[in-house]
């Protein structure tokens, strides 16, 4: 296995230059894996995981039907430092999650009207202006009414 | 009844007979529970031969003993203990004195007895069978056992069966945590049923729009049926059916029309007949109660405001046996959505474009002290609206009269009110003390509409009594037997000179009661009439030592402490040259007689009638808002609570007052609720005498006699629509919707 490792760094060396290699080295994550062992124990098990497809975001899912059921899908995160599994957009969730066999790909190809909104993450913890906040939260000053009666309004003159 | 006052009682007993039961064994059961059979096998021996001591229970919510006759006491024994009641009563009624609460469902103490539930069995002793307490009088020396394991056995029976129909369906009930059923199934109920069949549905009624039924909750305790036939005096409700088949409903499809539909909701023990417009607004555990006095009508209803944060949800009767038992009315019950509706929150100034636009409080009491110090005195009027206190009424007055004017009074009592006589304006006798009555003359008055808990007391009296009840005014469909005698005054004089014939019926009865309406203050010949009635009164001898039935039935709730208060106008048509009128909540003046170049101050809650011509608007606080004295038509003095927070930049109406005169340069001396009290003190001291009725101490001879003529036009409706009376209950949507189905010709 390491000499596949090296045979393919080189390789790549080879093809890129130093400098390719060194940027691609970053951008894949290989770097912070050395930081990250989830992340490192990710790019191991792609080695023996099928490429099943790559969503609008970039990540990427993958799928080794040998492995434990339930171990069998994975995906491998476009954001390599602060990755959470809010990041799956919903048409990829239900594969990821064993929840049905259609990928992602294949569940946009019906053009499902119902993922009406953008995917989007969940912001907690990275800053109040990117969280949800509901009509009458204190934060949301002047959007819900809470008075409970009717005024009088002077309609006629 | 609580939930855990039942839990005590049922646990109380328990414990006893099972520390009775170990020193007689030796053993201590495992048990909780004694078997049915064991504890009949073995019967208590009676140990003390001396006379049973007293019970050591208080009565059941304060229940209180009165002996017609001494000698008509009779003695029985509940538990053990010796109990003393009057000849007649029933072994439930005994039990209550007793401190024992007896689980019932069909028993209500203001209705007649129907013994259908079975809810209430004791064991008697000497009796083969459990016997239904409600529905059984006390007899001298009965022994009466309510914790036997057959009286408990009987109440898990009768439970189970009335659970076997009962829908599961607490949890989006209305009633869920007020229910009776719910709380005497956890208190007194087996914690298993027997049946597994499917449970029936009914179809539900629609009674109109303030009760709801959902007819499959209902035990068939026949109470709203009763209620609607005994004391609403509408034959709408009844049973049909038989067996599991049996259902409550109006025969045909009709709605409830009846002035007091609303207290079936109370009645009901489960959740068959709940609240239309509190339909899932609430729980009865988030909510406040406020005990407040109700303001659309003179009587002066005892209510619970029932409130959630800033919102009035409900509104229930509270118990006053001298005013309005524990009834109220349906527009006392259901007005409160007008508190939420049209109301006013900011002072707002009339622009010279006729537009209004919203000032702050120092300009606004600017403006109207400039305008006010600029006209000559006699030229400002000030008039009270039929809904203040008697506080703010009494800070108009001074305001008015440091003012130089004396042009100030209560809409409702007419252009020259006489408040010389107390007598001669409020109801002499008393609303309880119409039950001594056995003969009505109505003058002029429909207390069905005017007073609708007056008119139950009347019913109540007609029913009990069969009193005779004489009728004069405009034709009307009271809800008892009663002639009517004529139309206006020209019946009136007939009687006075005692040719018509129901003078021999007022002759002849023992305490004759006359009501003169309220609607007559507003005629011109008003003193000639009160003078021709004051004359029938002489001939019939009313106004006796012991009994005095000279009454007056007023319309508003501010009206007999407006009088008390001395608000009566210098002349009667001041309003015809007024510069400057403070209209106090006013809204049933005629403001077309108010001259257009005159400056209109309106200070009240709504936008009702009168802002509309207003050329400055005060903001101020609804009934529910603040604390204030009201009298009612008896002379019974009673204050209102603040339940809600005021609307927007509202304040009490004396607040209000007492800025103006301020800034006007005339400050009035009392910055505080204290003292304005006592202000009233030295004007009428009798309006502090809170939930005390005040006599009125001359009687009508003293009045000089009367030169007016009285014209032969007849008498009047003083109210077109019960349900719409005042600027709180026109506002209301629940009342515009039931004088939209309800008043149907």
């Amino acid at each position: 296995m390491a000499s596949t490792v090296a045979k393919y760094v080189l390789q790549s060396i080879k093809e890129k230059g130093l400098r390719g290699f060194y940027r691609e080295l970053k951008d894949e994550g290989f770097l912070k894996c050395l930081s990250d062992g989830n992340l490192l124990q990710t790019k191991i098990h792609n080695l023996k995981g099928n490429l099943v497809g790559i969503d609008k975001f970039g990540n990427k899912y993958y799928e080794n039907r040998n492995l434990q059921s339930g171990r069998h899908r994975w995906v491998e995160y476009a954001e390599k430092g602060r990755y959470n599994a809010s990041q799956v957009p919903a048409e990829w969730h239900g594969w990821l999650h064993v929840i049905t066999d259609r990928t992602g790909d294949e569940l946009l190809m019906l053009k499902p009207k119902r993922y009406g909104l953008e995917h989007k993450e969940n912001f907690s913890g990275e800053g109040e202006e990117l969280i949800y906040h509901s009509k009458g939260h204190a934060l949301n000053k002047g959007q819900r009414d809470w008075t409970r009666y009717q005024p009088w309004e002077p309609t006629k003159p | 009844m609580g939930l855990g006052m039942l839990a005590s009682r049922v646990i109380r007993p328990t414990a006893s007979k099972l520390s009775r039961s170990s020193s007689l064994h030796f053993i201590r059961p495992i048990v909780s529970t004694p078997e049915t059979s064991s504890a009949q096998s073995q019967p208590q021996p009676d140990p003390t031969p001396d006379p049973p001591p007293p019970s050591p229970r208080p009565p059941v919510a304060g229940a209180r003993v009165h002996f017609p006759k001494p000698e008509d006491a009779i003695e029985v024994f509940v538990d053990g203990y010796s109990v003393k009641v009057p000849k007649g009563m029933t072994v439930l009624q005994a039990c209550e004195i007793a401190g024992v609460d007896i689980p019932r469902f069909c028993y209500h103490s203001r209705l007649s007895i129907a013994g259908n539930c079975r809810m209430c069995l004791v064991e008697v002793e000497k009796t083969p069978k459990p016997v239904a307490s409600c529905a059984m009088p006390a007899l001298p020396g009965m022994k009466i056992k309510t914790d036997t394991p057959l009286a408990k056995k009987a109440r898990e029976g009768v439970m189970e069966f009335l659970l076997m129909n009962h829908p599961l369906d607490c949890p989006i009930c209305d009633q869920g945590g007020e229910c009776d059923l719910q709380d005497q199934s956890m208190a007194f109920g087996s914690d298993r049923g027997r049946f597994t069949e499917v449970k029936r549905a009914v179809v539900d009624k629609n009674l109109g729009p303030l009760v709801k039924t959902v007819m499959t909750r209902c035990i068939q305790c026949t109470r709203c049926v009763r209620f609607a036939t005994e004391v609403a005096g509408v034959q709408d409700l009844g049973m049909l059916g038989r067996g599991s088949g049996e259902e409550i409903g109006t025969y045909v499809e009709k709605l409830m029309t009846s002035e007091l539909s609303g207290n079936v909701i109370d009645i009901c023990p489960v959740g068959a007949l709940t609240s239309k417009p509190f339909a899932f607004k609430a729980r009865n555990w988030e909510l406040k109660g406020t005990e407040s006095i109700d303001v659309t009508d003179a009587v002066g209803s005892n209510i619970r405001i029932d409130s959630r944060g800033p919102e009035v949800l409900r509104i229930l009767p509270r118990l006053n046996e001298d005013i309005n038992e524990e009834w109220i009315s349906d527009k006392t019950r259901f007005c409160y959505d007008g508190l939420k509706r049209q109301r006013l929150n900011d002072p707002m100034i009339r622009g010279a474009d006729g537009r209004f636009k919203t000032v702050s409080w120092r300009d606004a009491l600017a403006v109207v002290a400039e305008v006010a110090l600029q006209v000559k005195p006699e030229e400002i009027v000030g008039i009270a609206g039929q809904l203040s206190d008697a506080e703010s009424m009494m800070a108009l007055k001074d305001f008015l009269n440091r003012m130089g004017s004396n042009n100030v009074w209560c809409e409702g009592n007419g252009p020259n009110p006489d408040a010389d006589l107390r007598s001669g304006y409020i109801m002499n006798s008393g609303i309880a003390g119409l039950e001594k009555a056995d003969v009505f003359l109505l003058v002029g008055t429909q207390p069905r509409v005017e007073a609708a808990m007056v008119n139950a007391r009347i019913r109540k009296t007609v029913r009990a009594n069969q009193a005779k009840v004489g009728y004069i005014g405009p034709a009307t469909d009271l809800n008892y037997d009663h002639q009517h005698l004529g139309t206006g005054p020209k019946t009136l004089i007939e009687l006075a000179e005692g040719r018509h014939p129901f003078c021999s019926a007022l002759a002849n009865a023992k305490n004759p009661a006359i009501i003169v309406g309220a609607g007559l203050f507003e005629r011109e010949d008003k003193d000639a009439i009160f003078s021709v009635v004051e004359t029938i009164a002489k001939n019939a001898k009313v106004v006796r030592p012991d009994w005095n039935g000279f009454n007056v039935l007023l319309l508003k709730a501010a009206q007999a402490a407006a009088l008390d208060l001395g608000l009566v106008p210098e002349s009667a048509n001041s309003i015809e040259s007024a510069k400057f009128v403070y209209l106090m909540g006013a809204d049933d003046v005629n403001m077309e007689k108010v001259p257009s170049d005159a400056f209109v101050v309106y200070q009240g809650h709504h936008g009702d009638q009168s802002v509309y011509r207003a050329n400055i608007i005060l903001p101020a606080a609804a009934f529910s808002e603040k604390e204030g004295i009201y009298e009612n038509t008896e002379g019974c003095s009673q204050q209102t609570l603040p339940a809600v927070p005021t609307v927007g930049d509202a304040r009490d109406d004396w607040k209000i007052i007492r800025a103006l005169s301020e800034v006007a340069g005339v400050s009035l001396p009392y910055d505080s609720l204290g003292a304005i009290r006592a202000r009233i003190r030295t004007v009428a001291p009798n309006l502090l005498n809170m939930d005390e009725r005040e006599l009125a101490t001359f009687s009508a001879s003293l009045k000089p006699d009367c030169s007016h003529k009285m014209s032969l036009t007849d008498f009047r409706p003083a109210i077109d629509n019960f349900y719409m009376t005042d600027s709180i209950t026109r506002a209301s949507k629940i009342m515009a919707q039931c004088s939209a189905t309800l008043l149907k010709k």
